[in-house]
């Protein structure tokens, strides 16, 4: 049975992130989650192994802290967990990224598809699914809103700046989805628990046999603030309006 | 040639690029793949275009050969606007290189040999500075730098072969159900503070008065279904510039804020007065929306 690859990634939630008075950013308190655009992805891939008749599986590379992701991702649908576990992954640029996922993805047998984000919620770099292509050789079809098959050929409408394009391909293959693709459903409390039952892989990265260090060189990391007047006014609500009107008369915006 | 390596099959920003290769002080070379693009290339002041010519209609198609052709002409970095299709071909491009790739630069300069690129992360909270050495590729947005004055360039046809595992069967222009929100002057903005479809009534009045678009958070589009997707800003949804936005029920997380950081005054109105959305405004009031946006309407009526 072919399988269908969903790749995701755990992120920190970027709600709960702190932004310190030096600008130094603090991580520490943010929770976990699978990075809201990822969803799509699983679930576009938990649909597409319904289509071909195969199996969805979903693939991380994350530290210690993606095992909590496990039971999550698990209960979105895919039949099959696979991790690699690496450290590494927490300066991981796009490149390193791309190259633990096509080392595991090569470990996994028999794939016919694999479904990626166009971006992850953290970086939003949108570079996985055409790195993953390019290593492993493979057709990329990216900004996909719409996937169909016929047989073992992917029919895939794209949405490009200006226009739709229609595009055909022979899989194997790798697509990057669009969020619009589909709505994720919520997972209800029987996938949850069923989620545990699923069998998961684990890699340790330093067991692929890739190398894992990154080509950029960060040299700063801080907080962007955005420079507004934060005038906020509270109280009666007929005053504050008519200060606003005559505040936004004066900006020259009305 | 070596030199900063340029594609985009928008003009604009292919012409903006050549002017980023002027100011680092290197030779900027133009990527065509298409006949028509060739035409369109050798004017645009580059100080050489290479035509790739090969089978595949889809640019990205050509990202094997366009990596093989950095390579043999010792290319310092591949520059590429930041557009759907540009992306993909620059990463693929990065992916056949295996080398550095930062996406959607907010700045990007270039000393002694070195490329230095800002970018925003987690939605635009946090802003990332990074050094590239060796052979790099960046994505760049519209609009960071001058358009280059036309010249003349001379074409080098390249015959490659392109990939053709992929194949274009049509191509469609978009029906947009929504306004291209990116070009408005004035933008009215709802989001899942917002109760009930009905009250979209008080938005609509405030933008009719304003003559703004109506705009929306991707809960609204994704989840409500109210407003098309085309109509959600944010960092996956429309990027807008307007001169003034207005909002109402927005919370104002990062992933919509991005979308707003180049609005030149920012209004929010939201029931909570803890909502990070004031921290972004210049301007708010902390009230129900249900009173305060009609009262807002009547007021802009009555100056006429």
């Amino acid at each position: 049975m072919s399988r269908i690859v969903a790749c995701y990634k755990w992120v920190a939630e970027e709600a709960d992130i702190r932004i310190n008075a030096d600008l130094s950013v603090d991580l520490s308190k943010a929770k976990g989650k699978i990075s809201d655009y990822d969803r799509n992805a699983i679930e576009a891939a938990v649909q597409a192994a319904e289509a071909l008749g195969g199996k969805a599986v979903s693939l991380t590379f994350g530290t210690q802290k993606a095992k909590a992701s496990l039971k999550d991702v698990l209960s979105r649908g895919p039949e099959e967990g696979c991790w690699v576990n690496g450290e590494e992954a927490d300066n991981a640029d796009s490149s390193v990224t791309a190259r633990a996922l096509a080392a595991a993805i090569k470990k996994i047998e028999d794939v016919s598809l694999i479904i990626c984000a166009e971006g992850a919620s953290d970086t939003y770099a949108r570079q996985i699914g055409p790195r993953i292509g390019a290593i492993l050789n493979l057709p990329v079809i990216t900004s996909v809103a719409k996937m169909t098959f016929v047989g073992e050929t992917l029919q895939a409408v794209r949405k490009l700046d200006d226009c739709l394009q229609t595009v055909e391909v022979e899989l194997p293959a790798v697509v990057a989805v669009l969020p619009e693709i589909n709505s994720a459903p919520i997972p209800g409390l029987k996938a949850v628990m069923a989620a545990g039952k699923k069998p998961v892989t684990e890699y340790k990265s330093a067991d692929l046999g890739v190398d894992l260090t990154p080509k950029t060189q960060v040299t700063a990391f801080k907080g962007y603030v955005m420079q507004r007047k934060n005038i906020i006014l509270s109280g009666d609500v007929g005053e504050n309006v008519a200060a606003l009107v005559a505040a936004l008369r004066k900006e020259g915006v009305l | 040639m070596s030199g900063i390596f340029i594609y985009s099959e928008r003009l604009d920003i292919a012409s903006e690029l050549i002017t980023f290769a002027r100011e680092a002080g290197k030779p900027a070379v133009l990527l065509a793949l298409s006949a028509d693009a060739a035409q369109s290339a050798k004017n645009l002041g580059a100080d050489k275009v290479y035509y790739l010519k090969g089978e595949s209609p889809l640019a990205e198609s050509y990202a094997l050969a366009v990596a093989q052709l950095l390579q043999k002409q010792g290319s310092e970095l591949f520059a590429v606007g930041a557009t759907a299709s540009g992306r993909d071909l620059a990463a693929r491009t990065a992916g056949y290189l295996d080398c550095a790739m930062v996406s959607d630069v907010l700045s990007v300069s270039c000393a002694d040999g070195q490329i230095q690129t800002e970018r925003m992360m987690y939605g635009g909270a946090v802003l990332q500075r990074e050094t590239l050495s060796g052979l790099s590729v960046i994505t760049v947005p519209p609009g960071k730098f001058e358009s280059s004055p036309p010249g003349l360039a001379e074409v080098e046809v390249v015959e490659v072969s392109s990939d053709p595992r992929v194949r274009l069967v049509e191509t469609a222009p978009i029906v947009r159900q929504g306004t291209d929100l990116s070009k408005a002057e004035r933008v009215v903005c709802i989001g899942l503070g917002m109760e009930k479809k009905e009250d979209m009534k008080i938005a609509l009045e405030l933008a009719e008065v304003l003559g703004a678009e109506l705009g929306c958070s991707r809960g609204i589009a994704e989840e409500r279904h109210w407003l098309p997707v085309e109509q959600y800003i944010g960092i996956s949804g429309a990027i807008v510039k307007p001169q003034l936005y207005i909002s109402m029920g927005i919370s104002g997380q990062v992933q919509h804020t991005v979308g707003i950081r180049d609005a030149r005054l920012i209004v929010a109105i939201d029931l909570n007065d803890k909502a990070p959305i004031f921290k972004a405004a210049d301007y708010g009031i902390v009230g129900d929306m249900n009173q305060v946006v009609p009262m807002l309407t009547e007021a802009i009526k009555k100056m006429g």
